[in-house]
C-alpha cells in the first residue's frame, strides 16, 4: 500500500466500497477479535464447503454454513451408501487418469472401481470462484510481510511469476513455493532433478476441491515457507502429500 | 524491539510488538503468544544466523509469559555440509528401511538442550493450526 496514512486509508475504503464481501469480512474479523481467535474466522462461501482444522472452534458448523440442503442431502446419501465399505488400497491409473480404488464390501468381497474424474479446468474455475473470500487489503499486507522474509530476487520472482525457489538448510531439498498451488519439492542432489512430491497445506482451512485456502494466497505461501525454514518435519507432517502426476498437485 | 506477525484470515497480517520500553504492551503480547502456543499455533522465530549471514528460523516450543522469553529446542539447524542433510520422506525412494536407511542419511537432528531467546530481540511469524490441503 505505502504512501501517507491518509492515502492508505482512502485506498482501503475505496477497495472496500467496491467489494461486496468486505462488510462480512470485517464483521467476522470483529467476532474473531472478541473471541480471541488470533488467526481470524474463515469466510463461508455459497456452494463451497470449507474443510476446517477439526480443533478450530465451531469447525463443523462453519463447514456446513451456506451449503444447500440438496448438497447436504446428496452427501448424506453418499455416506449412507458407503457405510460398511472399507478402502483397502488405491493406485493411480495413467491410462484412465483416475484413481483405482480397491475396497472391501460389507459381505467381505474385494472389489475395485474408479474414482470420479474431474477435468483440471473445473478445479481452476472453482479456485477462481473462491477469490470472493479474500480482500485486496489482506493480500497486500501478506505481500508486504513476505517481502520482509525474502531476498530481492526471490521476491521479484514471486511478484512476476507467483513462485520462487528456496533450498532447505536442513534437508538440502529445494522447494518451489507457488501462489494458489501446492509447493513442489525437488531433489537436486543427483545429476538430474527429481520431483519428490507436492505439499499442500492451508492454515485453519481450505475450500474443498480447490487450491484456495481460507487465508489469502500469499499467507498460505508464507505459512509453507516459514514451516520449511523453522520446522521442516512439521511441514511434511501437516501437509497433504500429492504425487506430481495427480491433478491435485497442480503441475499438469 | 521484537515483533511477531500473525497470519490472519480477515484482518490481514496483524503484529505483536515486544518493546522493553512499553511493559504493558509487552505483557499483553506475551499473554497472546502463550495462548497461541497452547492452541497449537506454530511460532517460527529467528534463532541465529548461518555462516553466510542468512537468518535461521526455529519453532518456539514454549513461552515464558513472565519474562517474555521463547523456548526453542536445541541449536538452529546450520547444516551446510551436504552429508549431514536429512531429507524428509527419503526412505520411500531409497529402497532401504529403518535403521539401515537412517544410518545412511547421517544424524537425524541436531537437538540439544533448550535455548531461551528474549522476545524483544527477535522477529517471527505465527501460523495457525494446519488443515492440510
Amino acid at each position: 500500500m505505502g504512501g501517507s496514512p491518509e492515502a492508505e486509508a482512502h485506498g482501503i475504503s475505496l477497495f472496500n466500497s467496491l467489494d461486496g464481501f468486505a462488510g462480512l469480512r470485517r464483521g467476522l474479523s470483529r467476532v474473531a477479535e472478541q473471541e480471541q481467535s488470533w488467526a481470524g474466522i474463515p469466510m463461508p462461501l455459497e456452494g463451497h464447503r470449507l474443510v476446517i482444522e477439526p480443533k478450530f472452534p465451531r469447525a463443523k458448523e462453519l463447514s456446513d454454513l451456506l451449503i444447500s440442503k440438496e448438497q447436504r442431502a446428496r452427501e448424506a446419501a453418499t455416506d449412507k451408501e458407503n457405510e460398511g465399505y472399507k478402502v483397502r488400497n488405491r493406485f493411480w491409473s495413467f491410462h484412465r487418469n483416475r484413481w483405482v480404488m480397491i475396497y472391501e464390501t460389507p459381505d467381505g468381497k474385494i472389489e475395485w472401481g474408479l474414482t470420479k474424474g474431474t477435468h483440471p479446468i473445473a478445479r481452476l474455475i472453482e479456485t477462481l470462484d473462491c477469490s470472493f473470500a479474500w480482500g485486496i487489503e489482506q493480500e497486500a499486507r501478506a505481500v508486504q510481510t513476505l517481502g520482509t522474509l525474502l531476498r530481492h530476487h526471490s521476491f521479484k520472482a514471486y511478484m512476476l511469476t507467483g513462485m520462487f525457489m528456496e533450498k532447505s538448510k536442513r534437508s538440502g531439498l529445494t522447494y518451489l513455493f507457488r501462489r494458489l498451488r501446492p509447493t513442489v519439492v525437488l531433489d537436486t542432489s543427483r545429476d538430474d532433478i527429481r520431483v519428490r512430491c507436492c505439499l499442500c497445506l492451508h492454515p485453519i482451512g481450505y475450500y474443498e476441491d480447490t487450491w484456495a485456502g481460507a487465508m489469502t494466497p500469499t499467507d498460505d505461501v508464507i505459512a509453507a515457507l516459514m514451516l520449511m525454514r523453522g520446522d521442516e518435519p512439521m511441514l511434511w507432517r501437516t501437509s497433504n502429500q500429492h504425487p506430481s502426476w495427480v491433478p491435485e498437485a497442480g503441475i499438469f | 524491539m521484537g515483533q511477531i506477525g500473525i497470519l490472519n484470515v480477515g484482518a490481514g497480517d496483524t503484529k505483536l510488538i515486544f518493546d522493553k520500553d512499553r511493559p504493558e504492551d509487552c505483557a499483553r503480547a506475551a499473554k497472546t503468544i502463550s495462548d497461541m502456543i497452547k492452541r497449537g499455533y506454530a511460532i517460527l522465530i529467528e534463532a541465529g544466523k548461518d555462516a553466510k549471514g542468512e537468518m535461521l528460523y526455529q519453532r518456539a516450543t514454549g513461552f515464558r509469559e513472565g519474562t517474555c522469553e521463547y523456548i526453542i529446542a536445541g541449536d538452529p539447524v546450520d547444516l551446510n555440509q551436504e552429508e549431514q542433510n536429512e531429507q524428509p520422506g527419503s526412505s520411500a525412494s531409497s529402497g532401504k528401511t529403518g535403521t539401515q536407511d537412517r544410518k545412511a542419511r547421517g544424524p537425524r537432528s541436531t537437538r540439544g538442550a533448550p535455548r531461551i531467546i528474549h522476545a524483544s530481540a527477535v522477529s517471527g511469524i505465527a501460523v495457525g493450526r494446519i488443515a492440510g490441503g
